[in-house]
């Protein structure tokens, strides 16, 4: 079903933890709630559920307006980032909870548990109390009961967080069957960037107490609205650099390590304004000298991941960037080094507010291209 | 937005949110209003001239009950005898706790055991523990009697003896309640953590100052609760007095409980019994307040802060 | 380990046998009593080697007092009895009263809440007497004087402000999260206090109701106020038994000695939680 959060205010004493907070979701969405740690993601869906109340704002569900609607008449289902299973119930009673509510009959509850504990590859351990239970067998309960009642709303509070990493691999690449099996509108939270990427249709970016942003993984991911979005989101992180742009000989450029490194001639409007270029690390490659736009870096230190490298350099003036290349390609690894940068990709940002700077494909004003 | 519905109203009986916690604790306190009404009678009693004998002389004389405490030595005697017990017992009490706490510290079955049944005086009902003490101190056949004879104390008098009724007192109160504070600071030792000991015993400190240096201030909390507690309760001491020598002999025992008792029932001054008790009252309520503000430390400190 | 001396081993060994002496002694020197016979107790010098009687028991619990004067009734009985029901009905409406009030301040914390809970338990200090002396006027008026009902209602002053601190306590040791899940399953209120919270803090409940049986039991100030001889619990009517029964040494000590069994059996059974109960749920044993 469709939930519509408009103008959330929630305090707690002093501190503002959600200010002003619009979002809607459609029907048999999964909405990623992706966040760092403290920015109110977690309250954001117990307000959502119905255990706090929002100071001011209102939250409404399948068009119904939710204020003074108690939790257990919300059809939600929810899954706790520490479980918050029952302690005196066993696997099978804990997933049960959301059945036994409505009164279902013993046959039909056993069915149903039976059928999502198989689901879950649970429906061995279900007569085990939660503390027989490995944390993944926790985590897969959880889980069941959240879907066992077959809510209209299912919020997932970063399921994934307390479990091993082993699990958390499986999990993610079983989650988005599992979820798209449901047919039901889904608020997943995370903190994690790959699980929000894998999992979202689309992604809402909880940042200081606010959404900056809303958007498609890849939309997030290529066109972040702002230096912080881009900075949460890629591992490595996007390469951040000072720059302003300058007319040249062949279109936009800006000065990196003395080499005129040339800009997307939409980016022409900026010139002579203070920026911020943002460059992933996996845009930038390493060239032979005479390349267009090359410039010159001081290789200082590799790090070899499995699918990829990672090498940090410094430009002339000591500033660091990070390149990457798919690993088991070869590249230099110490010494200087030339990189061109993959103009395409270039994001600039505006230095004072770190707000992105759009292009303006209107403003063509000459050809130059980098081949 | 037009379409925002409200949602169809359940079925059923449904307390508002805001209401349930006042309806959970209401019978509570309904339950201890009954109790606060009293408490506002004798307010109201302490300020009039009232005798159960002469009800028809019952009238306000407002502060004239209080007043008269000033030149009244038996209200003196009261307060001397209500604090030497409890600054004897709840002193006594505090070493000897603090002492057998020290000797049981390591966690063994024998200590345990020992712990536990330095329990069983506390489980005695005080009023019983005192029957049980005059058993002991009876002149004719009481096995304490005889221990002291055989010491050389011929016709030891113990509670009767104007001289002696007090340590009487005080040795059954240390028998109940020594156990008390010896149990809450064996707890708190246990629970204090071990890396200071294990720094000191490395650096070859010496023992006596790890006691004065570590133990006793990180203690500090628990012997604070300790004593507040025990204080509070043996100003009020009642149960043991009374069972022992109803305030006697003579006025010698005659703490605040007891002698405000004496005068409800024996001699029917409702007035000077009410004004003794708010008195009473009066410190109680100071010391209660320093002592909830230290437990509530202590509790959050246990608690780990929720 | 430091190493310790024999010396030290030694003083540590007599300090802890002259503690055990001193705790032990009066309660196995009474028990010795509760089976002797007048003869045996005003022997001089007291001795340990005797033949023990079941006489004093017998006549407690026939209700019949041989002595030389002839035969008397006695009512101990009655006072087990009363202590028995006095203790066991306050404790339920305690915990009746008590477990409610205790989950609203432990858990859904509202305004006032925290004056509400100190105010209950400055009860706990406050002088006893203050409340039972007008008490037992307003009793006389409203016909509740040496009734059971104004008895248990009176006994909330030291059983509800127990129960209420901790319970409490246990109540806020379980995670939020858990009553919020079962909630957000399609539970009520009142199903999620029952079946969650409940359970949870049964242990707490138990350890509670259990102290708070100990305290009322042991209670004297109470009855020796309001209550008539037929109401009285042990406690008082162990004293009123002293000068009835003249010189029956022998039965008070069996009276004293049933009368502290039941609180010792409890005690020993509820040890786990006895440090938390006596400081208020304040220090966890």
């Amino acid at each position: 079903m469709s939930l519509k959060l408009t103008d959330i205010v929630k305090r707690f004493k002093t501190d503002t933890v959600l200010d002003g907070v619009s979002l809607e979701v459609a029907d048999d969405e999964t909405l990623v709630l992706f966040g760092p740690s403290g920015a109110g993601k977690t309250v954001l869906l117990r307000l959502i559920a119905g255990v706090f109340d929002p100071d001011e704002g209102t939250i409404v569900i399948d068009g119904y307006d939710m204020a003074g609607v108690e939790p257990e008449d919300r059809g939600i289902g929810m899954a706790f980032q520490n479980f918050a299973l029952f302690p005196h119930m066993d696997a099978h009673a804990n997933i049960a909870a959301p059945l036994t509510a409505r009164r279902d009959t013993t046959t039909a509850i056993k069915t149903r548990v039976e059928e999502v504990a198989k689901l879950l590859k649970i429906d061995h351990v279900l007569d085990h109390k939660p503390k027989e239970l490995s944390n993944g067998q926790k985590q897969r309960t959880a889980l069941g009961r959240a879907l066992a009642g077959e809510p209209s709303i299912l919020l997932l509070d970063d399921p994934l967080r307390n479990v091993d990493a082993k699990l958390r691999f499986e999990m993610r690449l079983e989650l988005p069957r599992l979820l798209r099996e449901q047919r039901t509108t889904v608020i997943y939270v995370t903190q994690d960037y790959k699980e929000a990427m894998a999992l979202g249709d689309r992604i809402a970016v909880l940042d200081h107490h606010g959404i900056s942003q809303v958007g498609t993984p890849e939309e997030i991911y290529l066109t972040p609205r702002t230096t912080n979005i881009a900075r949460l989101f890629g591992d490595p992180a996007i390469n951040l650099l000072d720059v302003t742009p300058e007319r040249g000989e062949s279109g936009v450029h800006a000065l990196l390590s003395g080499a005129q490194v040339p800009l997307d001639p939409g980016y022409s409007g900026l010139i002579g304004r203070d920026c911020i270029l943002g460059v992933r690390p996996e845009a930038i490659s390493f060239v032979d000298a005479d390349a267009p736009g090359a410039f010159e870096v001081e290789i200082e230190a590799e790090t070899p991941l499995n699918e990829k490298t990672v090498t940090l350099a410094a430009t002339r003036r000591h500033r660091e960037i990070l390149i990457s290349r798919p690993g088991g390609t070869p590249g230099p690894d110490h010494g200087t080094a030339h990189v061109a940068i993959d103009t395409g990709a270039v994001l600039l940002f505006d230095r004072a507010t770190g707000a992105r700077l759009e292009r303006q494909p209107a403003q063509q004003v000459s050809q130059g291209e980098s081949a | 937005m037009a379409d925002i519905a409200r949602p169809k109203p359940r079925k059923g009986f449904r307390i508002s949110r805001g209401l349930l916690p006042y309806l959970l604790s209401l019978p509570a306190l309904l339950a201890c209003i009954g109790i606060l009404v009293p408490f506002f009678t004798a307010v109201a009693y302490s300020l009039q001239r009232y005798r159960l004998s002469q009800p028809w002389a019952r009238r306000w004389n407002w502060g004239e009950n209080y007043l008269n405490f000033l030149s009244d030595s038996s209200f003196w005697n009261t307060l001397k005898v209500s604090l030497t017990y409890a600054f004897l017992t709840v002193g006594v009490e505090l070493l000897l706790g603090l002492g057998i706490a020290l000797l049981l510290q390591k966690r063994s079955r024998f200590n345990n055991f020992v712990s536990i049944m330095l329990l069983m005086p506390l489980m005695t009902a005080p009023a019983l523990a005192s029957l049980m003490w005059k058993l002991m101190t009876n002149p004719g056949f009481g096995i304490l009697s005889y221990f002291a004879s055989l010491i050389g104390l011929e016709d030891f008098r113990w509670a009767s003896s104007p001289q002696t009724a007090m340590l009487t007192v005080v040795l059954v109160d240390v028998w109940v309640y020594t156990p008390f504070i010896m149990i809450l600071l064996l707890a708190g030792l246990r629970s204090l953590p071990q890396q200071p000991f294990e720094a000191a015993a490395l650096d070859g400190v010496p023992r006596l100052f790890v006691f004065w240096r570590i133990t006793l201030p990180m203690l500090t909390p628990f012997l604070l609760t300790a004593t507040l507690f025990r204080v509070i309760e043996s100003i009020q001491q009642f149960d043991i007095i009374y069972a022992m020598t109803q305030g006697g002999p003579g006025d010698r025992l005659t703490v605040f409980q007891v002698e405000a008792y004496l005068n409800f029932f024996q001699s029917t001054n409702v007035g000077r019994s009410a004004a003794l008790l708010m008195i009473l009252w009066a410190i109680t309520y100071f010391l209660s307040n320093v002592f909830i503000k230290n437990w509530l430390k202590l509790r959050e400190k246990q608690r780990g802060d929720i | 380990m430091r190493h310790t001396s024999t010396f030290e081993r030694v003083l540590r060994g007599t300090a802890i046998t002259l503690v055990i002496l001193f705790f032990m002694f009066p309660i196995f020197w009474i028990f010795l009593m509760s089976f002797q016979t007048n003869e045996t107790i005003l022997r001089v010098p007291p001795s340990v080697v005797f033949q023990p009687t079941f006489s004093n028991y017998a006549a407690l619990i026939t209700g019949k007092l041989e002595t030389a004067a002839g035969s008397l009734e006695i009512n101990f009985m009655r006072n087990l009895w009363n202590s028995l029901f006095l203790s066991t009905a306050s404790v339920a409406v305690g915990l009746l009263l008590g477990i409610p009030a205790a989950y609203a301040f432990g858990r859904l914390k509202f305004r006032g809440s925290e004056d509400i809970a100190f105010t209950l338990l400055s009860f706990r200090f406050a002088p006893p007497l203050l409340v039972l002396l007008p008490l037992t006027i307003y009793f006389q008026k409203l016909g509740l004087a040496d009734t059971y009902f104004g008895l248990i209602w009176v006994y909330q002053l030291i059983v509800l402000p127990l129960i209420l601190w901790i319970v409490r306590g246990y109540f806020e040791d379980i995670p939020a999260d858990i009553e919020y899940a079962y909630r957000i399953a399609g539970h009520s209120w009142f199903a999620t206090f029952r079946k969650v919270a409940l359970p949870l803090a049964g242990p707490g409940i138990a350890a509670a109701g259990l102290l708070a049986f100990i305290f009322a039991w042991n209670n004297f100030i109470f009855a020796l106020v309001l209550a008539s001889a037929d109401k009285q619990p042990v406690t008082v009517g162990a004293l009123a038994f002293v000068t009835a029964s003249g010189i029956q040494y022998g039965q008070v000590a069996a009276g004293i000695v049933l009368s502290i069994l039941p609180t010792f059996a409890l005690a020993l059974y509820a040890q786990r939680y006895l440090v938390e109960g006596l400081s208020l749920g304040a220090v966890k044993g």
